[in-house]
């Protein structure tokens, strides 16, 4: 009893010491299910409007939960949206404090962090350009309080007192 | 050779996460406004930090978080941005109708003002409305900002009445806080009574 239960073991382990590779594929999938899941807890609340697209010229895509769309003015830009755009393309943006932002081909614009109160037009912003170009013309929040409107680059972290300027960041 | 793969991957990520980076460059240039408001950008990289606060002023911060600050030309920027600045949506325009006392009509003296607004709205493609109440200081502040936000809803439903094509279209009341003119509390101000449209 007792030694079939020892050999049982052994097999156990050799037939996982065969498969080591195994482990490994464990190994990634629950790691990923780990991230998953702490991505749904560090996840926003359902994000509520931030702006809209209000111009497209050519190939640009709006990212969001991870699912990409064709964007087309009229779409509403959330808190952690991602926009991309193609060659020969460009989009403009106007969000709900009134700053404007518009971005030229082979650019990635990642809205992170977005908060404004209409009623006390008190707020701070965190725009990223991963790449490309953006042209920023700040509103509301930038206006109540300076260095609260943010845009951060690969390098650099810029605090927004106002009101219009440009953006590059090429790899 | 699963097993390998996924090795050689785990090494590379982050390798190449760190070339990536190595390689980016920024460049910032302060533009000037058409309303000739006062500007600055703070460049901030690493531990340095520079303002820009003259039009035409301009970054370059390398991988290293080095900042070189210089002047460009007009032509420069609007070469280097061109598709960007083209992009650019136009910017918002507001309105300001006004309201007799204690009441949610807008006054006759803003009847044409309503009509702009109306064809203002009609006209732009994509259009977001923002419809803010406000109150002169007569009344509490609790019932002020309950009229400021019945001014406000009333302007709403005059747009959504016309057919207005929009996703965006919102009312919030300020009651007696941000008055056009300031005034002692409880006096009578036929300028605060107002509601201000943003049309973007």
């Amino acid at each position: 009893m007792l030694e079939g239960f020892t050999v049982g073991l052994i097999k156990l382990h050799r037939s996982l010491s065969w498969k080591e590779s195994n482990y490994m594929k464990l190994w990634i999938s629950m790691s990923f299910a780990v991230c998953l899941a702490l991505a749904f807890i560090v996840a926003p609340l359902p994000a509520a409007e931030i702006g809209q697209i209000k111009n497209t010229a050519g190939q640009v895509f709006l990212l969001r939960n991870n699912a990409q769309q064709p964007a087309k003015p009229g779409d509403l830009v959330e808190a952690a949206d991602v926009i991309v755009t193609g060659a020969n393309s460009s989009v403009g943006v106007t969000l709900i404090d009134n700053s404007r932002l518009s971005a030229g081909p082979n650019s990635r614009v990642e809205f992170k962090q977005f908060r404004f109160n209409p009623t006390t037009q008190e707020g701070e912003s965190l725009t990223q350009l991963h790449r490309g170009t953006l042209a920023i013309v700040s509103g509301q929040i930038a206006k109540r309080s300076p260095d609260a409107m943010k845009v951060q680059t690969p390098t650099t972290i810029l605090g927004v007192r106002g009101t219009k300027f440009a953006v590059k960041v090429e790899e | 050779m699963h097993l390998l793969k996924h090795r050689a991957a785990l090494v590379l990520a982050p390798a190449l996460l760190v070339s990536g980076c190595a390689s980016v460059n920024t460049y910032v240039v302060l533009l000037p406004e058409e309303g000739g408001a006062p500007a600055a950008v703070m460049v901030g990289a690493g531990n340095q930090s520079a303002l820009l606060d003259k039009p035409y002023s301009a970054a370059a911060v390398d991988a290293k978080s080095r900042i070189e600050t210089k002047t460009v030309s007009a032509e420069d920027a609007n070469r280097i941005f061109a598709d960007a600045l083209a992009a650019q949506p136009p910017p918002a325009i507001s309105f300001i109708l006004y309201f007799e006392t204690n009441s949610i009509e807008v006054a006759a003296a803003s009847r044409p003002t309503l009509d702009e607004l109306f064809a203002a709205v009609a006209k732009r493609q994509a259009v977001e409305v923002q419809v803010t109440g406000h109150t002169d200081r007569v009344g509490s502040l609790a019932d002020n900002d309950r009229l400021s936000l019945q001014r406000a809803e009333a302007v709403r439903a005059m747009l959504i009445k016309r057919g207005i094509n929009s996703n965006f279209l919102r009312a919030v009341g300020r009651g007696e806080r941000e008055p056009l003119v300031p005034t002692p509390d409880e006096q009578p101000e036929p300028r605060n009574r107002r509601v201000e449209v943003i049309v973007r």
